[in-house]
């Protein structure tokens, strides 16, 4: 019962807070721009507006069409995964494997669908898109299978609760900088928002998006935005935490707000790099993850 | 060298070459020489006198002595002389020698030619349509005096841009189409890639999809003193420099005195063009790459630029401040304190952003190595301005064949050997720096007195060439003087004319990633200031605005005017 109430709750809070942080951040980029910025509900405008707008049907085939109803459902389904102030909806053993997969699986939808659109734009995004997946995701996977490692269980709240309890090994504070290096091409920020790159390949995979599966495509990526910032804060910062379910709920909230922050700012003062680059970066972030994991299983 | 070193030179090599010469400025010299020796004088000019060609125009003579003329422009920049090579051209026949073989960066000068005067270049490698749109008639020639500068030639319903075959290389390549509307490049513009994953390997160019035919224009219906207007309007962000060239081609070919008062008032009016382009530039050079943080500082930085020229002319742009024989305002004490106070501001935060730019090395990650350009192509190409100094080529109108106040002036150009775009950077940002440098030399030395000088009707068929150093390079106008009160033919070269032809080069091997910003890197000069027209989607009605409405929609939307 309270894991039903708990994952609703992590489910409308991420679709109902994801437009308003990513409002916030457009606020706080207009700001390190000098600049006055949009309402902070314009993510939600924007969303409306895309709503009611007419679909161009830029492609009409079964992948296209379906593919931003998966990529939201797989961002919803991750989100029943991690822990928003402590308790995790779906948790059971081996939960931190299925949850490297499902987070995987949005950027794949994106690219389905971007491929069945058939513009040259998409192909070029979706291929920066599955190379950056291949770097970044082994970092994903090697951060959480430390924390792992270190609390000698796959069930993620397990691995918090050893966390929380004792003092931060050298492994977990690796691990949990690398995680926040691959927070950039996660949610598609600069400097690693290759795929996407607007002033090269206009939005590559959303090139044929319009509408209202490019609102849902939308959609899916400020809550990506929130879940991957969420897991992080809640799996590799976990304190503080207190007795009380509320208090631990809204310094959760308090946290996913700084480090969104800071992701924004990082974004705000680096120009976007080439995919040779980004990959050369990410293959020393890999080898800086892979040297935590040989830590955690040395038990530092 | 002088002219009558080249005058020998071209007699020794080719004989009989020469038919006439003249001289009517010590810095100009017009030859007229046989069609068929074109091709060798040409060959001497620019292999073994090392010059440039700075422009060249058709010019329909026929309702005066049956004829046509074809002019090809040089410029020998280390001696401060334009020559100007001229041959008559039989309109029942009219061909010429190509000198494409020649000189590359004649392409589309010729194609230029044969587009709108019909004067076809035997022999030129690539002689597909660049300027006329892609639906006008085969046979139908726009320059040519007897086409009216009315006429609409019917339409036709199949269009296809005139993009060559791919080579062999190219054939199982993407083809990746930007443009002709593409977000990052504000301009219609066609760009077709060959490229094997990121990497390109080929690329084709359609443009000119806004040419409003405004040299047509001009030899029709404006006179002396309404070009400068419309000439202004050729860019929306060098726009000064144009009108200011047209009215040093027709001073120089009516052998106008301007008063000296204002050679500064114009001259300062071009460095400040240079200040405001050249942060904009930056700006733009940064946002392609995704850094939008430095191109919203950029662009803070510069607006007090255009609130300064607001003060000074009335205009954020398009000053409107030329006319043939002088300016139409004075700077006054008052407006000199301003522009140096201005200065100060963005002087020191010009430094600031520039020196925490250069610091970092992502964004010199991306832009060093990428879109090079060597030395010898940027000869052959004949480009201009930043883009030649960054390559190693020392040209500088402002040097080279100096004009208004700049021989007053004490300021050393900015050259860089690197040949890419990092380069073409430095070489920006230090010409910022020399602009603002420039101007408090001016303000301290402007002479006192009028701002237009007298003269009576200027004499018909004379020539002139101006050249000014705009932003973007050497900005070039050739005028032929004509009998009612208006130019008989006015030919433009733009300083994005020949850079845009080294585009090609510069791409090759280079990734998409480096597209944005290797166009951005040319500074090509976007220009297209059009009324806002609105469609009713239920009623089909289309309103356009009046320029009172769109001021009063912006008044609403910026609540606070920056006037207070």
């Amino acid at each position: 019962m309270t894991n039903i109430a708990v994952g609703v709750f992590n489910i409308l809070l991420v679709l109902l807070a994801a437009p308003l942080l990513d409002g916030f951040l457009r606020k706080v980029r207009a700001r390190i721009h000098s600049r006055q910025g949009p309402p902070v509900l314009q993510s939600y405008y924007d969303l409306a507006k895309l709503m009611v707008k007419e679909d161009q049907r830029g492609a009409n085939n079964f992948i296209f069409n379906a593919a931003p109803v998966a990529c939201l459902g797989s961002v919803l389904l991750a989100a029943l995964f991690v822990p928003m102030g402590g308790v995790v909806p779906l948790g059971f053993a081996g939960d931190i494997l299925v949850l490297v997969y499902i987070l995987t699986l949005a950027p794949i939808f994106m690219c389905l669908g971007g491929m069945a659109s058939g513009s040259p734009y998409a192909y070029v995004g979706v291929s920066r898109e599955i190379m950056l997946l291949m770097v970044v995701e082994p970092v994903l996977a090697v951060a959480l299978i430390s924390t792992a490692i270190k609390a000698n269980s796959l069930v993620l709240v397990n691995c918090i609760d050893r966390y929380v309890s004792s003092p931060p090994d050298i492994s977990l504070i690796i691990g949990a900088i690398a995680f926040f290096l691959i927070l950039q091409p996660e949610i598609s920020k600069v400097p690693f928002d290759l795929a996407e790159a607007e002033q090269e390949i206009m939005e590559g995979p959303l090139i044929e998006y319009s509408g209202r599966k490019l609102a849902l495509l939308k959609w899916s990526m400020y809550s990506k935005q929130i879940v991957l910032i969420a897991l992080f804060a809640g799996a590799f910062v976990p304190w503080p935490r207190t007795g009380f379910l509320l208090l631990n709920i809204v310094i959760a909230l308090i946290k996913i707000l700084i480090f969104a922050v800071l992701v924004e700012v990082i974004a705000q003062v680096f120009p976007r790099l080439k995919i040779s680059q980004a990959i050369r970066y990410f293959a020393i972030v890999i080898a800086v993850a892979l040297t935590g994991l040989v830590l955690a299983v040395m038990d530092l | 060298m002088n002219s009558e070193n080249v005058i020998a030179a071209i007699n020794e090599r080719c004989p009989g070459a020469i038919v006439s010469s003249t001289q009517p400025l010590p810095t100009r010299l017009f030859l007229t020489v046989n069609k068929a020796n074109m091709p060798e004088v040409a060959d001497y000019l620019f292999n073994s006198a090392k010059a440039r060609l700075v422009v060249s125009a058709g010019t329909d003579k026929s309702p005066i002595n049956g004829t046509y003329e074809v002019s090809y422009i040089f410029s020998l920049d280390q001696d401060q002389l334009m020559v100007a090579v001229k041959e008559i051209v039989d309109p029942a026949d009219p061909r010429v020698p190509s000198l494409t073989n020649i000189i590359p960066g004649a392409d589309w000068h010729e194609r230029e030619m044969r587009d709108l005067m019909g004067i076809v270049p035997e022999g030129h490698p690539d002689p597909r349509r660049l300027v006329v749109s892609d639906d006008w008639p085969e046979d139908v020639y726009p320059l040519r005096k007897d086409f009216p500068y009315n006429y609409k030639p019917p339409r036709v319903t199949e269009i296809k841009p005139p993009m060559r075959e791919p080579k062999e290389n190219e054939k199982q390549a993407t083809v990746l189409s930007i443009g002709p509307f593409f977000p990052t490049l504000e301009e219609g513009a066609y760009f077709r890639l060959y490229v094997e994953g990121e990497q390109i390997i080929g690329s084709d160019y359609r443009g000119f999809y806004a040419h409003r035919g405004i040299e047509k224009l001009t030899e029709t219906v404006l006179d002396y003193n309404q070009v400068p207007f419309m000439a202004e309007r050729i860019c929306g962000i060098c726009g000064f420099v144009h009108s200011a060239t047209y009215c040093q081609a027709v001073e120089s070919a009516a052998e106008i005195e301007i008063p000296p008062r204002a050679k500064y008032i114009r001259s300062i009016m071009l460095e400040l063009e240079r200040i405001h382009s050249h942060l904009l530039w930056l700006g733009l050079a940064v946002h392609y790459l995704g850094f939008d943080t430095v191109l919203m500082q950029t662009w803070r930085i510069r607006e007090p630029l255009m609130w300064l020229t607001e003060q000074i002319t009335g205009n954020r742009k398009t000053y409107g401040m030329n006319l043939v024989g002088g300016v139409r305002r004075d700077i006054d004490a008052e407006t000199a304190g301003k522009i140096l106070k201005t200065l100060e501001k963005i002087e020191a935060e010009a430094k600031d952003l520039i020196a925490a730019a250069a610091e970092d090395n992502s964004i010199k990650m991306r832009l060093e190595n990428v879109g090079t350009l060597s030395k010898e192509d940027a000869r052959k190409i004949c480009v201009v301005g930043p883009t030649a100094r960054a390559s190693g080529v020392a040209i500088d109108t402002r040097k080279d064949h100096p004009y208004l106040a700049y021989p007053d002036l004490d300021f050393k150009i900015a050259v860089q050997q690197g040949c890419d775009i990092w380069a073409r950077t430095l070489v920006r940002a230090e010409e910022l720096f020399t602009s603002i440098s420039l101007i408090r030399q001016m303000i301290d030395k402007m002479p006192a007195g009028g701002i237009m000088a007298d003269y009576g009707p200027i004499p018909p068929w004379r020539e002139g060439i101006g050249a000014s150093e705009a932003p973007r390079g050497e900005c070039a106008h050739y005028v032929i003087t004509g009998p009612d009160n208006r130019p008989y033919r006015w030919r433009v070269r733009a300083s994005t004319y020949p850079q845009l032809q080294s585009i090609p080069k510069m791409l090759d091997k280079m990734s998409i990633a480096d597209f944005p910003i290797i166009v951005g890197s040319i500074d090509p000069c976007f220009s297209c200031t059009e009324r806002v027209i609105a469609v009713d989607t239920r009623s089909k009605n289309i309103r356009t605005y009046t320029q009172q409405e769109l001021l009063a929609m912006s008044h609403r939307n910026f609540g606070q005017g920056r006037r207070s």
